[in-house]
């Protein structure tokens, strides 16, 4: 198989390439994904590496890109800037790798990208949502393929326009992005003619929600936002379910994800949100991508597998386009780059690197021939109305 | 919502938080006090029996034989480390004790994840204990009465042992001095392997009964052993009273403070410690070294 | 233990320097970075190894002279050097009422104390958005100060280290350094003979506190962020391991310690993503198997050709 892990310590003392010569034909392509393959983050970053896995393997299959095979270099972070800092700038100067992707955590791409002028290399997230990666923190070289956090509250504020509840209470975890997530949610709600009456912010770490639930009773909204995923996500709905907290109110949310939704079981049921990513979107390009992946790993592909598909599918276009993988030209291809992907007609915009695409709302439901509830897509909003403005990580 | 309704709600929150935290702290303050070892793995034991647990019911659909299986698990565990590796230390500085659960932490993080892979693992509760009771109109869980009662149960359990039983005297004496007791004839070495089993059994049982409400998942381990050393220094190192006393007491300074300042909630469990450490350093009901 | 001899300790880190001429660029980062660490675990050994205190907490203060580092960076502009000496001079400051309150304790309270404060240390950063930049931490941070060059920046952090080595090596060896020493071993016949015990381990602590406060400043440097996961307790475990895997007490232990985990970790998690079990076995089976750590070792094979 063409992934790579690095020589042991004969590598240490290598001499280094001749840099900036480009290889004869045939040379593998690297692709940098310094990820999180262990710790709090590993069922996130498995699915960042399977999806990898399996474009490499269509792509190689297809002849590679511009005749090369591509070759992906995994480093496990743990989530951890310091790792991640360390372990992409032995790629790009041990391995000479020029593209890095798959960054888990928005703490390390913010660490990675002030370094990727000097390193003369480039990043496209995929799984990153924090606003500031387009807006106050953004590069020249960083772009973004997947939706942001502040795109799926969009997505859902929008359709949350036509609902019957007209006030909402928000709960989420006290860092960057639970509370960037609220406050672009309480502002849009604003928008809508509704409003918020009030938000919780747990602890980073929290298990026990049930002073949370008993909060949230107490404050009796008429629907609940919450901003969760992974395990929390799954500990607030199983804990909720069991107070009976669903029964009082409809829950929404800005990233429905089934890596939280299934542990979560039947309480998941009725759960609405923003989509990042959904195996429901009805699109031939996703079809084919979501029974190349059945085919592949047994599993319908969740949030992450598909926005990390995206992401590589933007690299190919652009490389295609560049007609060479140098940063430079890579680069100045990615600007306004325009295609179609899993998730429809997508646009990188040249401002700040941020692909404005489609929103989509779905809910968690028990479906036919799904041995869990699944979601399925109640929405669709075009990507002028979810996108924020150039370099802008809320809406006016 | 009533304000008699909503302290007695939070009231049951706090006991049931407690509970639990009292199945990881006691097995802590075990270790601790009859043998002065500072448990690291002590978190990846109760992610251990979480896991098994959650094995162990989606195999045979029965609740209860999680519940047995997840505690065997973790004894047997325990005891194998202690006797291959832990065994050969006593001799030797506590540094040692650091470094090797540090050690049996890593690798038993990294196992879980082998074998059972990166996503979270969960089953549903039984019928029987998935149900609410409604105390003053207000729902609450049957699962967290369950855990409230068990938590009790292991109380008066321990406490009668360590009080009526040989085991239990040979405890309190080797926590007191253990020097004496080995010289008064008792086999130390088999009180500390027994010892350091039933510690990890009670804290793999911990996360058996935590699943239904977090779910099996990585981060498990890492999350609960801090909160875990702050109870037993609170309470007070190798004393059962203190390991009480510090469940109830962080139980419910987490539950009243997550509900009532959140904002301050994640340094407060810190500035507790820090406040009790000042003033009575061995901890309430412990004496200081 | 008697330390090793100075000079060879010096002619070592001089060396490393060097290599950075030789070696390739990232391994010159690496090296780098594992000498900051190697301080880092200098530190905790005068308050682990010398005056047998074990912190869990020693995350404190390397995060927070970190993120000073970072504040005068960013917002005073001042100079690399200079603000390394400034964030080391700060964490001691603030190691003086932290210690005072910790060396009232010793043994497991002491090292649960010191765990408490760097947690909340943690807290405070997290949460203080717009001072800290709260979970994102700051990027960014610019390396005033010092010329171009991953190489010159090698030479200044061995120019650090090799002045700490001498500082803790100075310390240790002088006569306060020497009641330090009978203050671990018989904390009633020194108090005795005149000596308060809580004062002089209230300067050990202190001297520690400044030294880590000096490493995290460097790193600060090194990686040009700074994020709340610095103050954590997984890094004060770390540390810790890199002293007792090294050899408590000999200063140049803990450093070889330090440059031992850090090579092996990053070797092994590249390759296997099972590096955790691999490694976390590989501490079980040194603790065993060299109680004196790896100066231990390397004592006893000095020893055996008869130096």
């Amino acid at each position: 198989m063409n992934i790579t892990r690095r020589p042991a310590l004969a590598a240490l003392l290598a001499a280094p390439a001749l840099s900036g010569v480009s290889r004869a034909q045939g040379q593998p392509l690297k692709l940098g994904v310094p990820t999180a393959m262990t710790g709090t983050w590993a069922a996130l970053g498995a699915q960042v590496v399977r999806s990898c896995r399996l474009w490499a393997k269509t792509v190689n299959a297809e002849g590679g890109l511009l005749g090369r095979p591509v070759e992906f270099l995994f480093e496990d972070t743990q989530g951890v800037p310091a790792n991640c800092l360390r372990k992409a700038q032995e790629m790009v100067e041990r391995d000479r790798v020029n593209i890095l992707l798959g960054l888990m955590a928005s703490s390390e791409a913010l660490a990675v990208m002030p370094k990727l002028a000097d390193w003369n290399a480039l990043f496209i997230s995929s799984v990153n949502g924090a606003g500031s990666i387009t807006a106050e923190a953004w590069v020249p070289n960083a772009f973004r393929a997947n939706t942001s956090g502040p795109m799926g509250a969009r997505a859902l504020a929008l359709w949350l326009r036509n609902s019957p509840q007209t006030n909402f209470f928000s709960l989420s975890l006290d860092y960057a992005w639970g509370r960037s997530s609220v406050e672009t949610f309480e502002g849009l709600l604003t928008g809508i003619g509704k409003r918020s009456i009030g938000s919780v912010f747990a602890p980073v770490g929290t298990r026990d929600y049930s002073s949370f639930i008993t909060r949230i009773r107490q404050a009796n909204p008429q629907a609940l936002y919450i901003a969760l995923t992974g395990d929390d996500g799954t500990a607030f709905l199983r804990q909720a379910a069991q107070y009976r907290l669903f029964e009082r109110m409809p829950v929404v949310t800005e990233t429905v994800d089934m890596l939280f939704t299934r542990p979560a079981g039947d309480a998941a049921i009725g759960l609405v949100g923003g989509s990042r990513y959904s195996f429901a979107y009805d699109h031939p390009a996703n079809n084919a991508f979501v029974a190349r992946f059945r085919a592949e790993y047994n599993e319908l592909p969740d949030t992450y597998d598909g926005e990390q598909w995206q992401a590589l599918e933007v690299l190919r276009a652009a490389v295609l386009k560049a007609g060479a993988t140098d940063t430079q030209s890579v680069v100045a291809a990615l600007r306004d780059l325009e295609l179609n992907s899993i998730k429809g007609p997508l646009k990188i915009r040249g401002c700040d690197g941020q692909a404005e695409q489609q929103g989509f709302v779905v809910r968690v439901a028990r479906r036919e021939g799904f041995p869990v509830p699944a979601p399925e897509v109640i929405a669709t909003f075009s990507a002028a109305e979810v996108t924020p403005a150039c370099r802008a990580s809320n809406f006016a | 919502m009533d304000p008699l309704a909503l302290f007695t709600l939070q009231v049951l929150n706090a006991l049931s938080l407690s509970a639990l935290l009292f199945f990881i702290a006691l097995g802590l303050t075990l270790i601790f006090g009859i043998m002065r070892v500072v448990n690291f793995a002590h978190g990846a034991v109760f992610m251990l029996g979480a896991y098994c647990g959650v094995a162990v019911q989606t195999a045979t659909g029965s609740f209860a034989a999680s519940l047995l299986a997840a505690p065997l698990a973790g004894a047997a565990l325990g005891l194998a480390f202690e006797r291959s590796a832990l065994s050969r230390l006593y001799a030797r500085e506590h540094s040692a004790f650091l470094l090797v659960t540090f050690g049996l932490a890593l690798a038993l993080t990294e196992a879980i994840r082998l074998i059972w892979g990166a996503d979270a693992r969960q089953t549903e509760l039984p019928a029987l204990l998935a149900g609410i009771v409604f105390v003053m109109d207000e729902p609450f869980p049957v699962y967290r009465l369950l855990l409230i009662g068990a938590g009790g149960l292991c109380w008066l359990l321990c406490w009668l042992g360590l009080q009526r039983t040989r085991l239990g005297l040979l405890l309190r004496a080797a926590s007191q001095n253990p020097t004496m007791t080995a010289a008064l004839g008792n086999d130390v070495g088999r009180v500390r392997a027994m010892v350091f089993a039933l510690a990890c059994a009670l804290a793999a049982l911990g996360g058996a009964l935590a699943a239904p409400l977090l779910s099996a998942s990585l981060g498990l381990g890492s999350n609960v052993i801090i909160d875990a050393f702050v109870i037993v220094m609170i309470g007070g190192m190798g004393s059962f009273i203190g390991t009480v006393a510090g469940s109830l007491l962080v139980g419910f300074a987490q539950t009243f403070g997550n509900f009532y300042v959140p904002e301050l909630a994640l340094g407060m469990t810190y500035a507790l410690m820090i406040t009790v450490l000042v003033l009575r350093p061995g901890g309430l009901f412990g004496r200081p070294e | 233990m008697k330390p090793a001899d100075p000079k060879l300790v010096l002619l070592a880190i001089a060396l490393a320097g060097a290599l950075g001429f030789v070696l390739p660029g990232h391994a010159t980062t690496l090296l780098t970075e594992a000498l900051i660490l190697a301080l880092f675990a200098l530190s905790l050994d005068l308050l682990v190894g010398h005056a047998r205190l074990t912190s869990f907490g020693h995350a404190g203060p390397w995060a927070f002279g970190a993120y000073i580092a970072a504040a005068q960076l960013l917002v005073l502009h001042i100079p690399l050097p200079l603000a390394v000496l400034v964030s080391g001079l700060a964490t001691a400051v603030i190691a003086i009422p932290v210690g005072w309150l910790c060396v009232r304790t010793g043994g497991v309270t002491f090292a649960m104390l010191s765990l408490a404060f760097a947690q909340l240390g943690f807290a405070v950063v997290f949460k203080w958005n717009a001072v800290t930049g709260g979970s994102d931490g700051l990027a960014g941070l610019p390396r005033l100060g010092l010329p171009a060059g991953r190489e010159v920046f090698l030479l200044f952090v061995c120019g650090v280290l090799a002045a700490a080595y001498l500082l803790a090596h100075g310390f240790v060896t002088s006569p306060l350094g020497r009641i330090v020493a009978a203050v671990r071993e018989n904390e009633q016949r020194a108090e005795a003979l005149g000596h308060d015990p809580r004062r002089i381990r209230l300067v050990v602590f202190v001297l520690s506190y400044f030294l880590a406060g000096v490493a995290g400043a460097l790193y600060a440097g090194f990686a040009q962020f700074v994020s709340p996961e610095l103050f954590f307790w997984t890094v004060s475990g770390h540390v810790l391991v890199m002293v007792v895997l090294g050899g408590a007490g000999t200063l140049v232990g803990p450093m070889l310690g330090a440059l031992a985990l850090f090579y092996a970790e990053h070797e092994l998690s590249a390759l296997t993503e099972s590096w955790g079990l691999a490694l976390g076995l590989l501490f079980m089976v040194v603790v065993i198997a060299a109680p004196a750590g790896l100066m231990g070792w390397l004592r006893a094979a000095m020893g055996a050709r008869g130096r």
